[in-house]
């Protein structure tokens, strides 16, 4: 239960944030410009993994430097400590953190992808089965690369002091794991690569997350 | 599941010392605390007053010694312990986004308070501490003062038997610094043990039942206000005040005993005793002589010191216990 009013508490907090604001309306945007550009991305990289990029670029890194700045925020003002001394276990305070960011930039992935199969529906009538397809595994893809971001953001919050170290190391750290793992499948030449980003986005968010409840669960405040 | 027995002693901090890299934060700091004391801790910046309070709360955990609060032993039991507490931290702060009810609502959920008890629970304490008018403000509009007003609220609201309350009156008004004092006394008066520390030793004499004084990690003394009173020899000094000045006071110059009389203001007289002067003995000739020079006397006193003095000469030469 305590779980969950933690969840709600930051849900709240963060849906109607600046960052947040700019992202409901900035990933929408930026698939239109996509849809509408359509650039020729050759036969390596379809265009629903360049979709896939381009959204989870934008929505992971500014999701993961809203935790981190976030996390260093609150833990230099001492937010934490009228937290910490109440009978609650200390995994639910960055976990419930966490699901909240990823719940809504994954909503907000999920409107602006959507936004796109619209578009395309508008634009050649009935939704062909593949642009269908394309979009599900995008999103997918997305989801699974934005987990890696938002988790490797909460894990330098935990462990970093300063918001500026936080800030560059999410930048050019996090952002660049995400994106290693949307091309690694394409450059292994691996036959399902959407279902190797997610397996491997989801096993690298796992231990992202592993550590960072290990080092705050033993953090002294 | 161990749990002591020894509930009158509700707090014992047994020879616990805290180290942060080479620093020695706490050196074998040792007190108890019995149900219902309300325990003031005092000291320099610096001393080691936050650091014991982080232990006490369970923010520190790694310490030496030993940490037992109602039975249970701490950090190892921190999960009961955090059950009958309210903290007040030296520096409190909120999310930003969140209300005052917003807050309290949550905090009171987290420290397990019925349900059904949170709103009313939520406008009492609102009321208790005047701080209705800002219910549904967001804490971030707030001077600093209310602020603290609505951590002391987050402290109370569920009704903690052990209330820890780091520097509680630092930054607020003195009709607030009133009624909070008086929410600690009442607190203390129907069972709840709080320790707090504070830098304003008039408020610490005031409210605490048992003193601590804190210094370079090491206790100095403990006990009531008496009894450090009496680790120190009385001054030799008698208040005299006057209902007006006709200056025939410099009479008393002359009597048995005393060494010198000081005009402190208009109608207040400072007389200063000799080493070996009897003090009952030299007050029943000071209000003779004062009659007999038609001196009108409003009241005659013995000085003796205040905690600020106790304080300070425990700090400039005491040893530590």
């Amino acid at each position: 239960m305590n779980f969950l009013l933690l969840f709600k508490d930051e849900l709240r907090g963060f849906y109607k944030s600046k960052v947040m604001i700019f992202l409901w309306l900035g990933l929408p945007l930026m698939t239109i410009v996509l849809h509408l550009w359509s650039p020729d991305t050759g036969e390596d990289i379809p265009f629903t993994a360049l979709s896939a990029i381009v959204v989870s670029s934008l929505g992971g890194t500014l999701a993961a430097v809203m935790l981190t700045v976030s996390i260093i925020n609150e833990k230099t003002r001492h937010v934490y400590d009228l937290f910490l001394i109440r009978p609650l276990k200390r995994w639910h305070l960055i976990i419930s953190k966490f699901l909240a960011v990823y719940t809504c930039i994954g909503i907000a992935s999920f409107l602006a992808l959507i936004l796109g199969l619209v578009i395309d529906y508008l634009s050649m009538g009935v939704p062909p089965q593949t642009v269908l397809s394309d979009t599900i595994q995008s999103l997918a893809s997305s989801l699974s690369l934005m987990a890696i971001s938002s988790s490797a953001g909460l894990l330098i919050g935990v462990a970093t002091s300063s918001i500026l170290v936080g800030v560059i190391l999410v930048i050019y750290g996090a952002n660049q794991i995400s994106a290693i793992a949307t091309l690694l499948p394409n450059m292994l030449e691996i036959s399902n690569p959407i279902g190797f980003t997610i397996i491997l986005g989801s096993m690298i968010s796992c231990f992202f997350l592993v550590v960072a409840i290990f080092l705050f669960t033993r953090k002294e405040f | 599941m161990t749990r002591s027995k020894e509930t009158e002693k509700f707090l014992v901090f047994e020879g616990v010392s805290k180290k942060f890299r080479d620093l020695l934060a706490l050196d074998d700091v040792s007190f108890e605390i019995g149900q219902g004391e309300i325990f003031g801790y005092i000291g320099p910046n610096g001393a080691g007053k936050t650091t014991t309070i982080k232990i006490m709360v369970g923010l520190l955990s790694e310490f030496e010694g030993i940490l037992r609060i109602g039975g249970y032993s701490m950090p190892e039991r921190r999960h009961h312990v955090h059950k009958m507490l309210g903290y007040l931290p030296q520096h409190v702060a909120f999310q930003e986004w969140r209300t005052v009810n917003h807050a309290l609502r949550t905090f009171a959920w987290l420290s397990g308070l019925e349900r059904r008890k949170i709103e009313p629970g939520i406008e009492k304490i609102l009321e208790q501490l005047a701080l209705s008018d800002v219910r549904h403000k967001k804490i971030v509009q707030l001077s600093g003062g209310t602020i603290q007003k609505v951590g002391l609220a987050q402290a109370l609201l569920h009704n903690p038997k052990l209330l820890v309350l780091d520097e509680p009156l630092a930054g607020l008004d003195p009709a607030s610094r009133y009624q909070v004092k008086q929410i600690i006394k009442e607190l203390g008066q129907k069972g709840t043990t709080i320790f707090f520390s504070s830098h304003i030793l008039s408020d610490v004499q005031d409210v605490a039942t048992k003193i601590g004084i804190l210094n370079w990690g090491k206790i100095m003394q403990i006990g009531t206000l008496d009894e450090l009173k009496s680790h120190f020899p009385s001054k030799n000094d008698i208040e005299i005040r006057l209902s007006h000045n006709s200056g025939r006071w410099k009479g008393l110059k002359s009597l048995t005993g005393v060494m010198s009389v000081e005009e402190m203001s208009l109608n207040r007289l400072l007389v200063h005793l000799s080493g070996q002067a009897d003090i009952n003995e030299t007050v029943h000739h000071l209000i003779q002589e004062l009659i007999r020079l038609d001196c009108h006397i409003r009241s005659i006193n013995p000085v003796s010191p205040n905690l600020d003095e106790v304080y300070l000469q425990y700090l400039s030469g005491g040893k530590s216990i």
